[in-house]
């Protein structure tokens, strides 16, 4: 069952056009990432779900019904803000059960559920504590746990994580999860970050400029990425590129480097203007299988201990290649890069779609 | 050694800077021989108390109550018509908003003894005047108003946009949050300005004085002129009476005064 | 009826409901006066007509009218010279203390608050005071110039018309001390500290300092500060009917008290709102150029 329909959704603000022609369908129960740059739309997008933001054409459907012209309150959906926006003249008590207080819902149904969703969260014991008196992380949990206590029709998640520090960011990533799972709720999740959208959600949506370029699972996008856009954005260390283009016999020749072809024939008009995509772990100093090898030079060497990234130069251009384990180059070595054909992903140069 | 130097070069010129007040306590302390003598007396000789009979003899109660009245009448429409307005101006942006603040900044800055003209001349034709103190505050309000609406907005700004949208997704209308949210959240503020254009309209003197013919219900600005009359000579009488007058004025500013001072710097310079 | 109410609980009604009341009062009870202002300056409005709407036109013989009165030169100037002397020395003054108390020693910022005590009372109530204090025969400043050996007789302060706009403006530099302190104190604690450490790593003494980057710094400050000044000034009123009430003889009188004495004193109502139209003008292009200036300057 669908919860959510965005229907050729527009935006514009003055002569700003925000959102251009947004499709997005959203399952029940799935969780949903919003990624993308800063300035691409994901937040308004998301704030015109929870219906702070006006539309200027198209429709947006929860549960079947058309939310356009509703406010907030009538559109039953959560949120959690960036900056948590805890109401500082409430305690943690009031700031969770404000929602339902406003709903006038039975004074034992409010208490049950504020101590239910405390106790999920570990909040118990700071119920009466003023929201200046938490750390960022305790703030964080009575921002989901605001959300959670009403048992909305949608989640709505505005870069929640940010705030917080590393380690606890990956924590709670996980409590999210975990939490989006237990109450068999429909999130929509909003985060520059790529690998926290990989890691949590079902469906990821990549967003550029106004305009989604391409939506699916994760490891949809991850393999098949559509634009050069998508292929860069997706996956740490970003993929690799390299200009090229294809010749005669349809192998693709380098650039600044007409010695280097790549065999591989997937049938390119002579001449065609091309990038070729690698990612950094599809990429080996050593023979692998269906591989193609050319010239590199190593000009640089970053170990974190578990990973080796080997800044290579293919062609006067900048390559990054991971590997796991230890460095067995040194820098300045003149090596042999193989590729992995398989993975190798090309992307026309006019139009920076996938070929 | 030498911050204690510098508090008693600070302690000077702060004395030095309010001699003026001391004097009006001293003069009001002596008595009426006593504020003839030349050289004059740096401490009362004879303390003489006699606040009571100068608030009884220059009916001071009637005058401060019509002062009151006007300066409670000005606080609370202009907390009720600028407190909205201000929200609305520190929450939306556009060209027309930007008119609008620009029009309310340039409403701040008209002078009260130039407005006077147009204004008497104009209740006098819709029948106004036969309420005076009515169209005092009308007046008053009007002259005020801008510049609550201006340090208010400052309030306003610093409350975080977030939590007013919260409101709205936990459920609240745009009417509730105003109420519930925005309005708690700006109280020291508002509070603050409130006081400060309270102390304003309590010390009103250009429209009392022209718009108000009765002396029965003037206020205690224009009946401190009326006593200073062009021959006075009981000076002691006239600073008992401007000592009663700002006594409490003065105490409730030493109160709030940090508070008003970073109200009034904010709403200024921004 | 419906859609009203609801636009009001949840639209865009509730900021134009609330926007549009105080607008509204402040169009009738302020900007239609100013209209209204600029009408009867135009005609002849005096005690028989006051009441009446129609009353005669007269194009610009009022302002003719004002500009050919003997005192009209005197009262111009008395006008520039309160609002310049004013200005000069309440910044000078407001600036120096201000600097003063941003040294760090035990309760400056107690002691400067205390200053704000001279400008929360009622200007009237301050002219009273300086009247007494003014006073020619048993004033306490004659007392104290006189045994000081600054003047040699006792100043007539009030009724030499010599110097009686010198009084008026000596009590307002008194009033406007404390508002120019506190706003150039602001500006002060703006500036960052180790913007001062790295000037004296470079070798700039103290004076140089002040001139190299408080000066500088504080631009946009004394600007402002001017401006308000200036519409304050020309706002003061109260202090004027409580110390000369113009007079002797206009030797202290200003266009706002001028303005005033024409319409509430000789019932010459349309000379009054001449010359108050003419102030207005000059009063909201000061603010323009104010407003102008702290939009543009938000930080630095």
């Amino acid at each position: 069952m669908l919860q959510i329909e965005i229907d050729h959704l527009n935006k514009h603000y003055g002569g700003f056009h925000a959102l251009k022609d947004i499709n997005i369908s959203i399952k029940q129960g799935s969780f949903v990432a919003l990624v993308g740059p800063s300035g691409c739309g994901k937040s308004t997008l998301l704030r015109t779900l929870a219906g702070l933001e006006k539309t200027s054409s198209g429709d947006v459907r929860i549960a079947g019904q058309s939310v356009i012209g509703k406010p907030p309150r009538e559109r039953d959906v959560a949120m959690v803000f960036q900056s948590y926006a805890l109401y500082p003249h409430m305690d943690v008590e009031h700031n969770m059960n404000y929602s339902m207080r406003l709903r006038r819902r039975p004074k034992e149904e409010i208490a049950e559920r504020t101590r239910t969703a405390a106790e999920t969260l570990g909040l118990g014991n700071l119920l009466d504590r003023l929201p200046k008196a938490l750390s960022g992380g305790q703030r964080q949990r009575v921002a989901m746990g605001r959300a959670i206590v009403r048992n909305p029709k949608v989640f709505l998640f505005d870069e929640p994580l940010s705030n917080l520090d590393a380690a606890l960011r990956v924590h709670m990533r996980g409590e999210i999860r975990k939490l989006h799972e237990r109450l068999n709720a429909t999130s929509v999740y909003v985060t520059h970050d790529q690998v926290e959208a990989m890691t949590m959600a079902d469906h990821v949506v990549v967003m550029r400029a106004g305009v989604v370029e391409q939506q699916g699972s994760p490891l949809d996008l991850y393999d098949r990425p559509a634009n050069r856009f998508v292929a860069g954005f997706i996956g740490s260390p970003a993929m690799n590129f390299l200009p090229a283009a294809a010749a005669s016999n349809g192998a693709l020749v380098l650039d600044n480097d007409g010695t280097q072809q790549i065999g591989l024939n997937r049938g390119m008009t002579h001449g065609r203007q091309l990038w070729i995509g690698m990612r950094p772990e599809h990429l080996s100093l050593k023979p692998c299988v269906n591989d193609m090898a050319i010239d590199a030079t190593v000009t640089g060497i970053e170990s974190t201990g578990s990973m080796t990234f080997v800044v290579l130069e293919v062609a006067s251009q900048p390559v990054v290649l991971a590997h796991g384990g230890r460095p067995e180059t040194r820098k300045g070595d003149q090596v042999r890069l193989h590729i992995s054909l398989d993975d190798l992903h090309l992307f026309d140069r006019e139009t920076e779609l996938a070929a | 050694m030498k911050r204690y130097i510098l508090l008693i070069i600070g302690l000077a010129m702060t004395a030095i800077y309010l001699f003026p007040l001391y004097w009006m306590y001293l003069t009001a302390l002596k008595s009426s021989t006593e504020i003839f003598q030349y050289p004059p007396t740096f401490w009362p000789a004879d303390t003489q108390w006699n606040f009571l009979e100068v608030w009884k003899s220059r009916g001071m109660g009637r005058y401060i109550w019509n002062s009151l009245l006007i300066a409670v009448g000005v606080t609370i429409l202009a907390t009720t018509l600028g407190t909205g307005c201000a929200y609305v101006l520190s929450r939306v942006r556009n060209v027309w908003i930007e008119i609008a603040l620009f029009a309310i900044l340039m409403m701040q800055v008209l002078p009260s003894s130039l407005m006077v003209t147009p204004i008497f001349v104009m209740f006098n034709q819709i029948g106004l005047l036969a309420s005076p103190r009515i169209a005092v505050i009308l007046a008053q309000t009007a002259k005020v108003l801008p510049l609550y609406i201006v340090l208010c907005r400052a309030t306003f700004v610093q409350v975080p946009r977030e939590l007013e949208e919260a409101a709205l997704v936990d459920g609240s209308s745009r009417i509730g949050a105003f109420f519930h949210i925005m309005l708690p959240l700006a109280r020291n503020g508002i509070l603050v300005t409130s006081v400060l254009i309270f102390l304003q309209s309590f010390g009103e003197y250009v429209y009392a004085r022209s718009l108000i013919a009765k002396n029965e219900l003037q206020t205690a600005t224009v009946g401190l002129q009326t006593f200073m009359g062009p021959n006075a000579n009981d000076w002691n009488g006239i600073m008992t009476y401007a000592a009663i007058y700002v006594t409490p004025i003065l105490i409730v500013f030493m109160l709030l005064q940090r508070r008003i001072v970073s109200g009034l710097t904010a709403g200024a310079l921004k | 009826m419906q859609g009203i109410i609801r636009t009001i609980r949840d639209g865009s009604g509730f900021d134009i409901l609330l926007l549009g009341l105080a607008l509204l009062y402040l169009i009738i009870f302020s900007a239609f006066p100013i209209i209204y202002n600029i009408i009867m300056s135009l005609q002849t409005v005096d005690m028989f007509t006051l009441t009446s709407f129609n009353r005669p036109f007269v194009g610009l013989q009022n302002y003719y009218d004002i500009f050919s009165q003997p005192v009209a030169g005197t009262i111009f100037w008395n006008t520039v010279k309160f609002v310049v002397l004013s200005i000069v020395f309440q910044l000078s003054i407001g600036f120096g203390l201000a600097l003063f108390f941003q040294q760090d020693f035990p309760g400056a910022s107690y002691l400067r608050g205390l200053f704000l005590a001279g400008w929360i009372m009622p200007a009237l109530v301050v002219g009273a005071i300086w009247k007494w204090l003014f006073a020619g025969d048993f004033g306490v400043i004659n007392y104290a110039l006189t045994s000081l050996g600054i003047a040699d007789d006792r100043i007539f302060w009030l009724s030499d018309p010599n110097v009686a706009l010198y009084a008026v403006i000596i009590a307002n530099i008194w009033l406007g001390i404390p508002f120019n302190m506190i706003l150039l104190s602001v500006g002060l604690a703006s500036i960052p500290r180790d913007v001062y450490e790295a000037a004296e790593l470079d070798g700039a003494g103290v004076f140089e300092r002040f001139r190299s980057i408080t000066l500088p710094l504080m631009r946009a400050q004394l600007g402002a500060v001017i401006s308000l000044g200036v519409i304050f000034t020309l706002q003061q009123f109260d202090l004027i009917a409580a110390l000369t009430q113009g007079g002797p003889a206009d030797s202290s009188n200003v266009a706002q008290y001028w303005s005033w004495q024409f319409s509430f004193q000789t019932y010459e109502i349309s000379l009054g709102s001449a010359v108050s139209v003419l102030m207005i003008i000059f009063v909201i292009v000061v603010a323009a150029v104010y407003v102008r200036s702290t939009r543009h300057e938000h930080s630095y």
